[in-house]
Protein backbone atom coordinates (compact mmCIF):
# COMPACT_ATOMS: atom_id res chain seq x y z
CA UNK A 1 0.00 0.00 0.00
CA UNK A 2 1.65 3.20 -1.13
CA UNK A 3 0.04 5.92 1.21
CA UNK A 4 1.80 8.52 1.08
CA UNK A 5 1.27 8.75 -2.71
CA UNK A 6 -2.47 8.06 -1.90
CA UNK A 7 -2.55 11.07 0.21
CA UNK A 8 -0.66 13.25 -2.13
CA UNK A 9 -3.06 12.30 -4.87
CA UNK A 10 -6.32 12.76 -2.59
CA UNK A 11 -5.03 16.11 -1.47
CA UNK A 12 -4.25 17.24 -5.37
CA UNK A 13 -7.64 16.17 -6.24
CA UNK A 14 -9.61 18.18 -3.51
CA UNK A 15 -7.64 20.81 -4.46
CA UNK A 16 -7.93 21.20 -7.94
CA UNK A 17 -11.62 20.38 -7.25
CA UNK A 18 -12.27 23.74 -5.29
CA UNK A 19 -10.68 26.04 -7.77
CA UNK A 20 -13.58 24.54 -9.84
CA UNK A 21 -16.42 25.31 -7.47
CA UNK A 22 -18.90 26.77 -9.26
CA UNK A 23 -19.57 23.65 -11.22
CA UNK A 24 -19.83 21.68 -8.30
CA UNK A 25 -22.27 23.70 -6.52
CA UNK A 26 -24.34 23.55 -8.95
CA UNK A 27 -24.42 19.94 -9.33
CA UNK A 28 -24.58 19.74 -5.23
CA UNK A 29 -27.89 22.15 -5.78
CA UNK A 30 -29.06 19.39 -8.30
CA UNK A 31 -28.81 16.99 -6.26
CA UNK A 32 -31.12 18.36 -2.99
CA UNK A 33 -33.74 19.35 -4.97
CA UNK A 34 -35.54 16.24 -4.95
CA UNK A 35 -35.44 15.35 -1.40
CA UNK A 36 -36.36 19.13 -0.73
CA UNK A 37 -39.58 18.59 -2.87
CA UNK A 38 -40.76 16.37 -1.05
CA UNK A 39 -39.88 17.64 2.43
CA UNK A 40 -41.85 20.83 0.82
CA UNK A 41 -45.14 18.24 -0.35
CA UNK A 42 -44.99 16.20 3.08
CA UNK A 43 -44.59 19.25 5.53
CA UNK A 44 -47.90 20.42 3.54
CA UNK A 45 -49.60 17.35 3.65
CA UNK A 46 -49.13 17.24 7.44
CA UNK A 47 -50.40 20.60 7.77
CA UNK A 48 -51.41 21.04 11.12
CA UNK A 49 -51.62 17.48 12.46
CA UNK A 50 -49.36 14.59 12.06
CA UNK A 51 -49.20 11.76 9.49
CA UNK A 52 -47.76 8.28 10.65
CA UNK A 53 -46.26 9.85 13.60
CA UNK A 54 -44.52 12.95 12.01
CA UNK A 55 -45.92 16.53 12.16
CA UNK A 56 -44.84 19.15 9.86
CA UNK A 57 -41.57 20.55 11.74
CA UNK A 58 -40.41 16.75 12.11
CA UNK A 59 -40.61 16.17 8.47
CA UNK A 60 -38.95 19.02 8.12
CA UNK A 61 -36.16 17.67 10.26
CA UNK A 62 -36.27 14.72 8.45
CA UNK A 63 -35.68 15.92 4.92
CA UNK A 64 -33.12 18.65 6.28
CA UNK A 65 -30.79 15.75 7.82
CA UNK A 66 -31.64 13.75 4.70
CA UNK A 67 -30.09 16.13 2.57
CA UNK A 68 -26.72 16.27 4.31
CA UNK A 69 -26.30 12.18 4.86
CA UNK A 70 -27.24 11.94 0.57
CA UNK A 71 -24.79 14.16 -0.04
CA UNK A 72 -22.27 12.75 2.21
CA UNK A 73 -22.90 9.21 0.66
CA UNK A 74 -23.72 9.97 -2.77
CA UNK A 75 -21.32 7.84 -4.85
CA UNK A 76 -20.49 9.69 -7.88
CA UNK A 77 -17.57 6.88 -8.83
CA UNK A 78 -20.59 5.28 -9.27
CA UNK A 79 -20.76 6.95 -13.20
CA UNK A 80 -17.33 8.36 -13.55
CA UNK A 81 -15.37 4.90 -13.13
CA UNK A 82 -17.71 3.15 -15.74
CA UNK A 83 -17.22 6.09 -17.74
CA UNK A 84 -12.86 5.70 -17.15
CA UNK A 85 -13.47 2.36 -18.34
CA UNK A 86 -15.28 2.53 -21.35
CA UNK A 87 -12.88 5.35 -22.73
CA UNK A 88 -9.69 3.98 -22.07
CA UNK A 89 -9.00 6.15 -19.57
CA UNK A 90 -8.17 3.33 -17.25
CA UNK A 91 -4.78 2.87 -18.80
CA UNK A 92 -3.36 6.07 -17.31
CA UNK A 93 -4.47 4.92 -13.69
CA UNK A 94 -3.26 1.12 -14.19
CA UNK A 95 0.45 2.58 -14.99
CA UNK A 96 1.11 4.57 -11.57
CA UNK A 97 2.21 2.67 -8.80
CA UNK A 98 -0.72 2.71 -6.88
CA UNK A 99 -4.33 1.16 -6.42
CA UNK A 100 -6.62 3.06 -9.09
CA UNK A 101 -9.34 2.35 -5.69
CA UNK A 102 -6.96 5.58 -4.76
CA UNK A 103 -8.49 7.16 -7.18
CA UNK A 104 -11.61 6.72 -6.39
CA UNK A 105 -10.88 7.57 -3.07
CA UNK A 106 -9.33 10.71 -3.96
CA UNK A 107 -12.58 12.25 -5.94
CA UNK A 108 -14.93 10.71 -3.25
CA UNK A 109 -12.94 12.88 -0.85
CA UNK A 110 -12.41 15.83 -3.22
CA UNK A 111 -16.02 15.50 -3.97
CA UNK A 112 -17.05 15.47 -0.28
CA UNK A 113 -15.00 18.66 0.60
CA UNK A 114 -16.72 20.61 -1.92
CA UNK A 115 -20.29 20.15 -1.97
CA UNK A 116 -20.24 20.37 1.86
CA UNK A 117 -18.92 23.88 1.65
CA UNK A 118 -22.15 24.20 -0.62
CA UNK A 119 -24.56 22.07 1.46
CA UNK A 120 -23.73 23.00 4.69
CA UNK A 121 -24.89 26.41 4.37
CA UNK A 122 -27.83 25.79 2.00
CA UNK A 123 -29.36 23.68 5.09
CA UNK A 124 -28.43 25.66 7.29
CA UNK A 125 -30.10 28.49 5.59
CA UNK A 126 -33.28 26.45 5.11
CA UNK A 127 -32.76 25.68 8.77
CA UNK A 128 -33.99 29.20 9.65
CA UNK A 129 -36.33 29.21 7.15
CA UNK A 130 -38.20 26.52 7.71
CA UNK A 131 -38.19 25.75 11.37
CA UNK A 132 -37.64 21.74 11.60
CA UNK A 133 -38.48 20.19 15.17
CA UNK A 134 -36.23 17.64 16.51
CA UNK A 135 -34.44 16.53 19.77
CA UNK A 136 -31.17 14.37 19.02
CA UNK A 137 -30.05 12.83 22.19
CA UNK A 138 -26.71 12.04 23.30
CA UNK A 139 -27.11 8.24 22.49
CA UNK A 140 -28.62 8.27 19.32
CA UNK A 141 -25.65 10.95 18.15
CA UNK A 142 -23.88 8.35 18.91
CA UNK A 143 -25.64 5.72 17.14
CA UNK A 144 -25.66 7.81 13.39
CA UNK A 145 -21.87 8.11 13.58
CA UNK A 146 -21.40 4.40 12.56
CA UNK A 147 -24.04 4.32 10.82
CA UNK A 148 -23.89 7.29 8.39
CA UNK A 149 -19.87 5.88 7.87
CA UNK A 150 -21.36 2.09 6.56
CA UNK A 151 -23.83 3.61 4.68
CA UNK A 152 -21.52 5.90 3.02
CA UNK A 153 -19.02 2.98 2.96
CA UNK A 154 -21.90 0.49 1.66
CA UNK A 155 -23.14 3.36 -1.18
CA UNK A 156 -19.35 3.42 -2.32
CA UNK A 157 -18.73 0.23 -2.50
CA UNK A 158 -21.92 -0.75 -4.07
CA UNK A 159 -21.77 1.57 -6.67
CA UNK A 160 -17.87 1.36 -7.41
CA UNK A 161 -19.02 -2.60 -7.84
CA UNK A 162 -21.73 -1.78 -10.29
CA UNK A 163 -19.56 0.52 -12.25
CA UNK A 164 -17.23 -1.86 -12.54
CA UNK A 165 -19.88 -3.88 -14.71
CA UNK A 166 -18.11 -1.74 -17.63
CA UNK A 167 -15.74 -4.15 -18.14
CA UNK A 168 -18.38 -7.11 -19.63
CA UNK A 169 -20.56 -4.67 -20.85
CA UNK A 170 -20.41 -1.32 -22.16
CA UNK A 171 -24.09 -0.32 -21.24
CA UNK A 172 -24.12 -0.78 -17.84
CA UNK A 173 -25.09 2.37 -16.56
CA UNK A 174 -28.33 1.50 -17.03
CA UNK A 175 -28.04 -0.78 -14.34
CA UNK A 176 -27.34 2.43 -12.64
CA UNK A 177 -30.17 4.41 -13.66
CA UNK A 178 -31.92 1.15 -12.09
CA UNK A 179 -30.70 1.84 -8.47
CA UNK A 180 -31.10 5.13 -8.43
CA UNK A 181 -34.42 4.62 -9.26
CA UNK A 182 -34.41 2.34 -6.28
CA UNK A 183 -32.85 4.62 -3.87
CA UNK A 184 -35.47 7.04 -4.11
CA UNK A 185 -38.38 5.11 -3.97
CA UNK A 186 -36.91 2.43 -1.01
CA UNK A 187 -34.20 4.72 0.81
CA UNK A 188 -35.99 6.85 2.52
CA UNK A 189 -36.36 9.96 -0.31
CA UNK A 190 -40.00 9.67 -1.47
CA UNK A 191 -41.24 9.32 1.71
CA UNK A 192 -39.51 8.06 5.20
CA UNK A 193 -39.39 4.17 4.98
CA UNK A 194 -42.06 3.96 8.12
CA UNK A 195 -44.68 5.52 5.88
CA UNK A 196 -44.51 3.52 2.69
CA UNK A 197 -47.26 1.01 1.97
CA UNK A 198 -46.88 -2.52 3.01
CA UNK A 199 -44.92 -4.61 0.40
CA UNK A 200 -42.35 -1.83 -0.17
CA UNK A 201 -42.21 -0.91 3.43
CA UNK A 202 -41.12 -5.42 3.86
CA UNK A 203 -38.97 -4.92 0.90
CA UNK A 204 -36.72 -1.44 1.85
CA UNK A 205 -36.14 -3.51 5.03
CA UNK A 206 -34.30 -5.98 3.20
CA UNK A 207 -32.50 -4.56 0.28
CA UNK A 208 -28.88 -2.53 1.04
CA UNK A 209 -30.88 0.73 -0.48
CA UNK A 210 -32.28 2.29 2.92
CA UNK A 211 -29.43 1.53 4.45
CA UNK A 212 -27.28 4.03 2.43
CA UNK A 213 -29.47 7.18 3.28
CA UNK A 214 -32.65 6.79 5.26
CA UNK A 215 -31.29 4.55 8.49
CA UNK A 216 -28.91 6.84 9.72
CA UNK A 217 -30.87 10.17 9.62
CA UNK A 218 -33.63 7.45 11.55
CA UNK A 219 -31.38 6.45 14.08
CA UNK A 220 -30.37 10.08 14.30
CA UNK A 221 -33.70 11.48 15.35
CA UNK A 222 -34.60 8.68 17.15
CA UNK A 223 -37.37 7.21 14.97
CA UNK A 224 -36.37 3.86 15.79
CA UNK A 225 -36.27 1.45 19.13
CA UNK A 226 -32.79 0.26 20.39
CA UNK A 227 -33.88 -3.19 19.06
CA UNK A 228 -34.24 -1.24 15.90
CA UNK A 229 -30.99 0.41 15.58
CA UNK A 230 -29.05 -2.85 16.23
CA UNK A 231 -30.70 -5.04 13.85
CA UNK A 232 -30.44 -2.02 10.87
CA UNK A 233 -26.94 -1.51 12.12
CA UNK A 234 -26.50 -5.34 11.29
CA UNK A 235 -28.28 -5.13 8.49
CA UNK A 236 -25.89 -2.40 6.96
CA UNK A 237 -22.74 -4.47 8.08
CA UNK A 238 -24.16 -7.94 6.30
CA UNK A 239 -24.64 -5.29 3.01
CA UNK A 240 -21.14 -4.05 3.48
CA UNK A 241 -19.48 -7.11 3.99
CA UNK A 242 -21.21 -8.35 0.62
CA UNK A 243 -20.72 -5.13 -1.38
CA UNK A 244 -16.95 -5.95 -0.11
CA UNK A 245 -16.41 -9.02 -1.60
CA UNK A 246 -18.79 -8.64 -4.88
CA UNK A 247 -16.12 -5.44 -4.99
CA UNK A 248 -13.17 -7.62 -4.42
CA UNK A 249 -14.25 -10.50 -7.24
CA UNK A 250 -15.34 -8.13 -9.29
CA UNK A 251 -12.20 -6.17 -9.90
CA UNK A 252 -10.21 -9.16 -9.63
CA UNK A 253 -11.61 -10.51 -12.91
CA UNK A 254 -12.87 -7.81 -14.27
CA UNK A 255 -8.93 -6.07 -14.88
CA UNK A 256 -8.10 -8.98 -16.30
CA UNK A 257 -10.68 -8.85 -19.16
CA UNK A 258 -9.73 -4.98 -19.70
CA UNK A 259 -8.39 -4.28 -23.09
CA UNK A 260 -8.18 -0.72 -23.56
CA UNK A 261 -9.86 1.37 -25.45
CA UNK A 262 -8.84 4.55 -27.42
CA UNK A 263 -5.65 6.86 -28.37
CA UNK B 1 -42.37 26.01 -46.05
CA UNK B 2 -38.59 25.88 -46.25
CA UNK B 3 -38.48 25.72 -42.46
CA UNK B 4 -41.36 22.59 -42.62
CA UNK B 5 -39.06 20.91 -45.43
CA UNK B 6 -35.75 21.74 -42.99
CA UNK B 7 -37.71 20.39 -40.21
CA UNK B 8 -38.35 17.49 -42.03
CA UNK B 9 -34.79 16.55 -42.51
CA UNK B 10 -33.40 17.47 -39.80
CA UNK B 11 -36.29 15.00 -37.94
CA UNK B 12 -35.04 11.59 -40.92
CA UNK B 13 -31.62 12.48 -39.91
CA UNK B 14 -31.87 11.83 -36.66
CA UNK B 15 -34.30 8.36 -37.14
CA UNK B 16 -31.38 7.28 -39.32
CA UNK B 17 -29.30 7.40 -36.37
CA UNK B 18 -31.12 6.19 -34.08
CA UNK B 19 -31.94 3.14 -35.67
CA UNK B 20 -28.19 2.33 -35.83
CA UNK B 21 -27.66 1.48 -32.14
CA UNK B 22 -30.47 -1.21 -31.47
CA UNK B 23 -29.37 -1.37 -27.63
CA UNK B 24 -29.45 2.06 -27.21
CA UNK B 25 -33.00 1.47 -27.54
CA UNK B 26 -33.62 -0.87 -24.96
CA UNK B 27 -31.58 1.46 -22.60
CA UNK B 28 -33.81 3.96 -23.07
CA UNK B 29 -37.16 2.15 -22.73
CA UNK B 30 -36.09 1.13 -19.39
CA UNK B 31 -35.04 4.28 -18.89
CA UNK B 32 -38.41 6.00 -19.77
CA UNK B 33 -39.96 2.94 -17.49
CA UNK B 34 -38.05 4.09 -14.43
CA UNK B 35 -38.96 7.67 -15.14
CA UNK B 36 -42.47 6.52 -15.23
CA UNK B 37 -42.58 4.05 -12.35
CA UNK B 38 -40.85 6.32 -9.79
CA UNK B 39 -43.24 9.44 -10.52
CA UNK B 40 -46.40 7.28 -10.61
CA UNK B 41 -45.15 5.41 -7.00
CA UNK B 42 -44.37 8.81 -5.43
CA UNK B 43 -48.00 9.52 -5.90
CA UNK B 44 -49.35 6.01 -5.09
CA UNK B 45 -47.15 6.62 -2.03
CA UNK B 46 -48.41 10.26 -0.82
CA UNK B 47 -51.97 8.82 -1.30
CA UNK B 48 -51.56 5.79 0.84
CA UNK B 49 -51.37 8.26 4.08
CA UNK B 50 -53.68 11.40 2.89
CA UNK B 51 -56.77 11.64 1.14
CA UNK B 52 -55.96 14.95 -0.65
CA UNK B 53 -53.62 17.85 -0.50
CA UNK B 54 -55.26 21.15 -0.31
CA UNK B 55 -57.61 19.75 -2.58
CA UNK B 56 -55.35 17.74 -5.01
CA UNK B 57 -56.58 14.47 -5.32
CA UNK B 58 -54.89 11.58 -6.85
CA UNK B 59 -57.09 11.79 -10.15
CA UNK B 60 -55.42 15.70 -10.31
CA UNK B 61 -52.06 15.07 -8.87
CA UNK B 62 -51.90 12.18 -11.67
CA UNK B 63 -52.77 14.58 -14.26
CA UNK B 64 -50.38 17.01 -13.24
CA UNK B 65 -47.78 14.11 -13.36
CA UNK B 66 -49.24 13.86 -16.61
CA UNK B 67 -48.96 17.29 -17.89
CA UNK B 68 -44.94 17.01 -16.32
CA UNK B 69 -44.07 13.75 -18.44
CA UNK B 70 -45.28 14.95 -21.39
CA UNK B 71 -43.87 18.42 -21.15
CA UNK B 72 -40.94 17.14 -20.26
CA UNK B 73 -40.55 14.73 -23.29
CA UNK B 74 -41.48 17.36 -25.61
CA UNK B 75 -38.42 19.17 -23.91
CA UNK B 76 -36.62 16.02 -24.60
CA UNK B 77 -37.22 15.43 -28.23
CA UNK B 78 -35.90 18.65 -29.48
CA UNK B 79 -35.17 21.69 -27.75
CA UNK B 80 -33.71 19.67 -25.18
CA UNK B 81 -30.69 18.43 -27.58
CA UNK B 82 -30.86 21.45 -29.86
CA UNK B 83 -29.96 24.31 -27.15
CA UNK B 84 -27.74 21.62 -25.45
CA UNK B 85 -25.65 21.19 -28.58
CA UNK B 86 -25.67 25.28 -28.83
CA UNK B 87 -25.08 25.88 -25.00
CA UNK B 88 -24.63 22.93 -22.70
CA UNK B 89 -21.14 21.53 -21.54
CA UNK B 90 -19.25 21.72 -24.58
CA UNK B 91 -21.76 23.20 -27.19
CA UNK B 92 -21.26 25.50 -29.83
CA UNK B 93 -20.80 28.47 -27.70
CA UNK B 94 -18.57 26.98 -25.40
CA UNK B 95 -15.94 25.83 -28.29
CA UNK B 96 -16.54 28.23 -31.12
CA UNK B 97 -17.82 25.80 -33.84
CA UNK B 98 -21.06 28.54 -33.35
CA UNK B 99 -19.41 29.78 -36.24
CA UNK B 100 -20.58 27.43 -38.75
CA UNK B 101 -24.21 27.76 -37.54
CA UNK B 102 -24.25 31.56 -37.80
CA UNK B 103 -22.88 31.52 -41.59
CA UNK B 104 -26.00 29.28 -42.53
CA UNK B 105 -28.63 31.17 -44.60
CA UNK B 106 -31.27 30.20 -42.06
CA UNK B 107 -32.83 32.33 -39.36
CA UNK B 108 -29.99 31.49 -36.17
CA UNK B 109 -32.71 30.74 -33.47
CA UNK B 110 -34.67 28.29 -35.80
CA UNK B 111 -31.76 26.59 -36.39
CA UNK B 112 -30.73 26.34 -33.00
CA UNK B 113 -33.92 25.70 -31.64
CA UNK B 114 -35.12 22.96 -33.79
CA UNK B 115 -31.86 21.51 -35.29
CA UNK B 116 -31.40 18.30 -33.22
CA UNK B 117 -33.93 15.47 -32.40
CA UNK B 118 -34.09 13.03 -30.65
CA UNK B 119 -36.92 10.73 -31.57
CA UNK B 120 -36.17 7.85 -28.43
CA UNK B 121 -38.50 10.92 -26.95
CA UNK B 122 -41.17 9.80 -28.29
CA UNK B 123 -41.62 6.74 -25.84
CA UNK B 124 -41.43 9.21 -22.69
CA UNK B 125 -44.40 11.02 -24.96
CA UNK B 126 -46.87 8.41 -25.03
CA UNK B 127 -45.92 7.07 -21.39
CA UNK B 128 -46.92 10.75 -20.38
CA UNK B 129 -50.36 10.66 -22.76
CA UNK B 130 -51.11 7.37 -21.24
CA UNK B 131 -50.88 8.96 -17.33
CA UNK B 132 -53.09 12.00 -18.82
CA UNK B 133 -55.90 9.78 -20.17
CA UNK B 134 -55.51 7.56 -17.17
CA UNK B 135 -56.24 10.33 -14.63
CA UNK B 136 -59.06 11.61 -16.74
CA UNK B 137 -60.70 8.53 -16.43
CA UNK B 138 -60.16 8.13 -12.78
CA UNK B 139 -61.25 12.01 -12.43
CA UNK B 140 -65.14 10.30 -12.28
CA UNK B 141 -66.49 13.00 -14.12
CA UNK B 142 -66.92 13.33 -17.61
CA UNK B 143 -65.17 15.60 -19.90
CA UNK B 144 -66.64 18.32 -21.70
CA UNK B 145 -65.43 19.71 -25.27
CA UNK B 146 -64.30 22.59 -23.04
CA UNK B 147 -62.38 21.29 -20.61
CA UNK B 148 -60.67 19.24 -23.52
CA UNK B 149 -60.03 22.14 -25.58
CA UNK B 150 -58.82 24.65 -22.36
CA UNK B 151 -56.59 21.35 -21.32
CA UNK B 152 -54.29 21.64 -24.93
CA UNK B 153 -54.38 25.49 -24.95
CA UNK B 154 -52.74 25.17 -21.57
CA UNK B 155 -50.16 22.62 -22.38
CA UNK B 156 -49.08 24.37 -25.59
CA UNK B 157 -49.10 27.84 -23.16
CA UNK B 158 -46.93 25.65 -20.80
CA UNK B 159 -44.59 24.35 -23.57
CA UNK B 160 -44.17 27.99 -25.10
CA UNK B 161 -43.37 28.52 -21.50
CA UNK B 162 -40.97 26.14 -21.47
CA UNK B 163 -38.96 26.91 -24.45
CA UNK B 164 -38.99 30.31 -23.54
CA UNK B 165 -37.42 29.84 -20.51
CA UNK B 166 -34.54 27.07 -22.04
CA UNK B 167 -33.91 29.63 -24.59
CA UNK B 168 -33.47 32.70 -22.34
CA UNK B 169 -31.20 30.45 -20.08
CA UNK B 170 -29.44 29.55 -23.63
CA UNK B 171 -29.08 32.87 -24.17
CA UNK B 172 -27.72 33.58 -21.01
CA UNK B 173 -24.50 31.34 -21.85
CA UNK B 174 -23.23 34.33 -24.44
CA UNK B 175 -22.79 36.51 -21.47
CA UNK B 176 -21.28 33.96 -19.07
CA UNK B 177 -19.77 30.89 -21.35
CA UNK B 178 -19.14 27.74 -19.45
CA UNK B 179 -22.12 28.66 -16.78
CA UNK B 180 -24.44 25.60 -17.25
CA UNK B 181 -27.62 27.30 -17.08
CA UNK B 182 -29.35 24.20 -18.42
CA UNK B 183 -28.28 22.53 -15.68
CA UNK B 184 -29.99 24.72 -13.35
CA UNK B 185 -33.17 25.05 -15.56
CA UNK B 186 -33.48 20.88 -14.63
CA UNK B 187 -32.82 21.49 -11.06
CA UNK B 188 -36.25 24.01 -10.68
CA UNK B 189 -38.18 21.82 -13.12
CA UNK B 190 -38.41 19.37 -10.98
CA UNK B 191 -40.34 21.05 -9.09
CA UNK B 192 -42.93 21.25 -12.08
CA UNK B 193 -43.81 17.56 -10.62
CA UNK B 194 -45.95 18.74 -8.11
CA UNK B 195 -49.08 21.68 -7.81
CA UNK B 196 -47.35 25.37 -7.63
CA UNK B 197 -49.89 25.23 -4.76
CA UNK B 198 -48.01 22.64 -2.21
CA UNK B 199 -45.30 24.86 -1.95
CA UNK B 200 -44.80 27.60 0.88
CA UNK B 201 -45.67 31.44 -0.25
CA UNK B 202 -42.18 32.78 -0.97
CA UNK B 203 -41.40 29.23 -3.00
CA UNK B 204 -44.88 29.74 -5.34
CA UNK B 205 -43.71 33.24 -5.44
CA UNK B 206 -40.66 32.06 -7.52
CA UNK B 207 -42.08 29.49 -9.43
CA UNK B 208 -45.01 31.45 -10.79
CA UNK B 209 -43.31 34.88 -11.78
CA UNK B 210 -39.90 34.59 -11.31
CA UNK B 211 -39.10 31.08 -13.47
CA UNK B 212 -42.68 29.83 -13.78
CA UNK B 213 -42.15 26.28 -13.93
CA UNK B 214 -45.24 25.77 -11.19
CA UNK B 215 -47.44 27.37 -13.82
CA UNK B 216 -46.31 25.14 -16.99
CA UNK B 217 -47.91 21.93 -15.13
CA UNK B 218 -50.16 22.98 -12.51
CA UNK B 219 -52.91 24.88 -14.67
CA UNK B 220 -52.87 22.27 -17.42
CA UNK B 221 -53.87 19.91 -14.56
CA UNK B 222 -56.49 22.48 -13.23
CA UNK B 223 -57.91 22.13 -16.64
CA UNK B 224 -58.25 18.50 -16.76
CA UNK B 225 -59.96 18.52 -13.36
CA UNK B 226 -62.20 21.02 -14.79
CA UNK B 227 -61.59 23.95 -12.01
CA UNK B 228 -59.70 26.38 -14.00
CA UNK B 229 -60.78 30.31 -14.36
CA UNK B 230 -61.29 31.85 -17.35
CA UNK B 231 -58.90 34.21 -16.19
CA UNK B 232 -55.82 31.93 -15.16
CA UNK B 233 -55.87 30.49 -18.78
CA UNK B 234 -55.96 34.01 -20.50
CA UNK B 235 -53.48 34.89 -17.58
CA UNK B 236 -51.13 31.70 -18.94
CA UNK B 237 -51.56 32.38 -22.48
CA UNK B 238 -50.44 36.31 -21.78
CA UNK B 239 -47.47 34.64 -19.85
CA UNK B 240 -46.74 32.22 -22.94
CA UNK B 241 -46.71 35.09 -25.29
CA UNK B 242 -44.75 38.45 -23.18
CA UNK B 243 -42.12 35.30 -22.38
CA UNK B 244 -41.49 34.16 -25.89
CA UNK B 245 -41.10 37.93 -26.64
CA UNK B 246 -38.53 38.77 -23.65
CA UNK B 247 -36.57 35.10 -24.67
CA UNK B 248 -36.52 35.98 -27.91
CA UNK B 249 -35.08 39.58 -27.53
CA UNK B 250 -32.73 38.03 -24.91
CA UNK B 251 -31.16 35.55 -27.24
CA UNK B 252 -30.55 37.91 -30.10
CA UNK B 253 -29.11 40.51 -28.03
CA UNK B 254 -27.01 37.72 -26.52
CA UNK B 255 -26.24 36.98 -29.85
CA UNK B 256 -24.78 40.07 -30.88
CA UNK B 257 -21.76 39.62 -28.00
CA UNK B 258 -21.02 36.54 -29.60
CA UNK B 259 -17.21 36.98 -30.71
CA UNK B 260 -16.56 33.49 -31.37
CA UNK B 261 -13.87 31.17 -29.43
CA UNK B 262 -11.07 29.45 -29.67
CA UNK B 263 -7.91 27.29 -28.26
Amino acid sequence: MNLRGGWALIRATWLSWVQHRGFFFLLAFGWMIPPLIYLFVWSTAAGGGAIGGFTRGQFVAYYLILILVNQLTYSQTNWTVGDVIRYGGMNQLLLRPLSPFFDAVSSEVAGKVVYMLFVIPATALLALVLRPEAEITMTNALAFVPAVLMAWALRFLWGYALALLAFWATRADALLALQDALVFLLAGQVAPTSLLPGALQTVSTVLPFRYMVGFPVEVLLGQLAPAGVLTGLAYQAGWLLIAWLAFRAMWHHGVRRYAAVGG
Amino acid sequence: MRYVRLIRSFVTVAFQNVLAYQLNFWVSLLYSILNLGTGVLAVVVLFSQVEAIRGWTPASTLALLGSYLTLGALRQLFIGPSLEALAGMDGEIWSGTFDFTLIRPVDVQFLASVRHWRPLALLDLALGLGVLVTAALRMGTTLTLVDVFAFVISLVAGLVILYAILLAFAGLVFWSPGFLFTWLFDALFQMARYPVGLYPGWLRLILTWVVPVGVMTTVPAQALSGDLSVGALIGSLVLAGMLFAAATWLFRTGLRRYASASS
